[in-house]
């Protein structure tokens, strides 16, 4: 995992300022930072208690505890507004921060030969400097490499995209027309510009009605008449912009769970198009995230697309949502997925992913499939015979390596796990039915729910396969051996 | 991997503990695999018995942090009203936000999102200053401490000194 080695280095700290000469700058930062995460604010919000928190991170903190962290006044989260003014400030700042830090950290000018200095010398210098103090890390960090200078180059690439993004118009729904100072009046009713004298008479005959109406019919004469040179060319962007249909997005509604039964909540989930798998209090619990992350996203300025706060909601449920056994983390995926969400190869991917999780609980997934894992390898031995019977047959050698590979394997009894990718056959590639992996022979994502609160049959109980059911659990393996049996073995290599 | 809310959040602690350290204590994480768990190690505060010691804990952070304090762990032997045998620290700014159901703290004293390790390792420093006798850890050494003080002295000293193998 390079995440600390890379990080580490490059997260900006409002403890940069010091050792240079504008460490004053210190608190100034603090005060753009967030008390709750220590980052710059994020679409901040103010509380009825007059402190500001990122969206997200106040939107947690009263779905916890309903208090503000700072002065535990008990507050709402409908009662949040937007600190618009420091959201400009925190971006105004961000954008400098770093041509300020380098300037900060240059040698003084004092020190520099005239031409130096005509030759910009502060971003010389920082430049130099970067170089000096990368190359300083890489021989302390011989892990950091080549990876670091590439994210590098790719994280300033995206500044500058971003940069380029902020410079060009905004299309932002606050924005109020300005009457343009033409010497004309306004219709009351639509709006359209015109003569002072010409009002009355306009309304009396030939005035649309709404606003919307004359846009559109503004729009088309636009359209027609070619162009007017250069008066108002901004104007017209903009009423381009405006009948394009740009809704911002509702904020939803936070759900009293004790007053909704299992179904219903499941119910309201598929409606969000989010996983139903998982316990009661998971359950509540994903819903209640979707809800922050969708809401503080509302507040953003630039908000995300629902695909990124779908992934969003999977990385929290990997980590926050679910941390004793990671063995809901399916649910989400397979959502996310769509149609696939169903096939045993979207389960199968799915198990796969919950095995090479870190926190991956390798006992306790041992002991809830030791009986299907004990059918498995029952059944595998019975192959191996066979197996080994028909090749005996063919050439006797290969028939004695295989009897000692079932004599050490049955000595080994007690190591299920060991044992099951050993017996399976190697390297045919006739069988179109591919050899049975650990994932495949694992039930689907959302084992037995034992932690279901009331006894609820949920509706994707149907879809699972129980493990250990000979019938479904083991049909694969078993058409997989019958169909290996089939064409003459060639031995073992 | 992104990094998530809680390890972000840790790095840029502990970004901050190591360009601008407070006086007495170091921490940081073990690992570079593990952001959730770190190690730290605290000064004895001066004219306290612990005095001259240098105390290593560990701190084991939650997936949620900061939404949740992290927990606090002495790594040796530390004789203290508020300490556990088993080394785990129990103060009121580890213990989650709401209010105490046995009415010992105020909700204000309790974790908050604002708080930080820096925040967490003062108050344990001056934690070993001024015990808190009230809701005691380690029993035996509350009543020693209230009814004994001399004793109690002398025998953190020992301890101290037998840590730093004197």
């Amino acid at each position: 995992m390079q995440v600390f080695s890379d990080e580490a280095v490059n997260v900006p700290d409002s403890t940069d300022w010091l050792g240079t000469p504008l460490a004053c700058l210190m608190p100034v930062e603090q005060a753009f930072r967030c008390h709750v995460c220590k980052d710059f604010y994020d679409s901040p919000m103010l509380t009825s208690c007059n402190h500001t928190f990122c969206s997200l991170c106040i939107r947690r903190c009263l779905s916890v505890d309903s208090k503000c962290p700072l002065c535990r006044a008990t507050d709402q989260e409908s009662k949040l507004r937007g600190n618009w003014a420091l959201r400009e400030a925190v971006e105004a700042f961000t954008k400098s921060r770093r041509a300020i830090l380098d300037f900060a950290r240059a040698p003084p000018p004092a020190l520099q030969s005239p031409t130096e200095q005509s030759n910009s010398p502060t971003k010389r210098k920082a430049t130099e400097m970067d170089g000096a103090k990368e190359e300083d890390q890489e021989t302390k960090r011989p892990r950091r490499s080549t990876r670091s200078t590439k994210t590098r180059a790719a994280e300033l690439t995206a500044a500058i995209l971003q940069e380029e993004e902020d410079t060009t118009p905004s299309a932002d729904p606050d924005y109020v027309d300005q009457p343009p100072d033409d010497g004309l009046v306004a219709c009351p009713i639509c709006l359209t510009r015109m003569k002072e004298q010409q009002v009355d008479r306009h309304i009396d005959t030939s005035c649309p009605g709404s606003p919307q109406a004359a846009a559109s019919k503004r729009q088309a004469a636009v359209a027609q008449t070619p162009q007017p040179p250069s008066t108002f060319p901004s104007f017209n962007n903009r009423l381009g912009q405006s009948t394009q249909p740009q809704k911002p997005p509702e904020r939803l509604p936070a759900l009293a769970y004790s007053m909704l039964k299992d179904t219903a909540l499941r119910k309201k989930l598929s409606e969000l198009g989010l996983s139903t798998h998982g316990s009661r209090q998971l359950l509540e619990k994903r819903h209640k995230e979707w809800i922050t992350l969708w809401n503080a996203n509302c507040d953003s300025s630039r908000p995300k697309k629902r695909s990124e706060l779908l992934r969003d909601l999977d990385e929290w449920e990997r980590t926050v949502g679910n941390p004793g056994g990671g063995s809901r983390i399916g649910g989400i995926g397979m959502t996310i997925g769509g149609g696939a969400g169903q096939g045993p190869m979207a389960r199968a991917q799915a198990a796969g992913a919950e095995i090479k999780d870190k926190e991956f609980d390798g006992k306790a997934w041992a002991n809830r499939y030791g009986d299907s894992f004990g059918d498995l390898i029952k059944q595998a031995r019975k192959g191996i015979k066979r197996q080994t019977l028909d090749g005996g047959a063919n050439s006797g050698e290969s028939a004695k390596e295989k009897k000692k590979e079932t004599e050490a394997e049955t000595e080994k009894e007690d190591t299920p796990a060991d044992l099951l990718p050993r017996t399976r056959p190697d390297g045919d590639g006739e069988s179109s039915v591919a050899p049975p992996t650990p994932m495949d022979i694992v039930p689907p994502s959302s084992p037995p729910r034992l932690d279901e609160q009331g006894g609820d049959t949920g509706m994707d109980d149907e879809q699972q396969v129980i493990p250990g059911t000979p019938e479904k659990g083991n049909s694969k393996w078993e058409t997989s051996q019958q169909q290996k049996q089939q064409p003459p073995i060639a031995g073992d290599a | 991997m992104s990094i998530n809310v809680a390890q972000r959040r840790l790095l840029q602690e502990y970004r901050s503990l190591t360009n601008n350290p407070p006086e007495g204590i170091t921490a940081g994480p073990i690992s570079e695999d593990d952001l959730l768990h770190w190690e730290c190690l605290i000064q004895g505060p001066e004219g306290t018995p612990f005095e001259g010691g240098v105390f290593p804990a560990e701190l084991k952070f939650p997936n949620d942090y900061p939404h949740m304090p992290p927990s606090m762990k002495f790594l040796g032997d530390v004789f203290h009203p508020n300490v556990y045998p088993s080394g785990l620290v129990c103060i009121s700014i580890l213990h989650p936000p709401g209010d105490d159901p046995n009415h010992y703290e105020k909700a204000s004293e309790r974790w908050s999102p604002i708080q930080s390790v820096e925040k967490i390792l003062l108050s344990v420093m001056s934690m070993l200053a001024e015990p808190n006798d009230e809701s005691p850890a380690n029993v035996e050494a509350a009543k020693m401490w209230r009814e004994r003080r001399s004793e109690y002295e002398a025998r953190v000293k020992t301890s101290v000194r037998a840590s730093l193998g004197l």
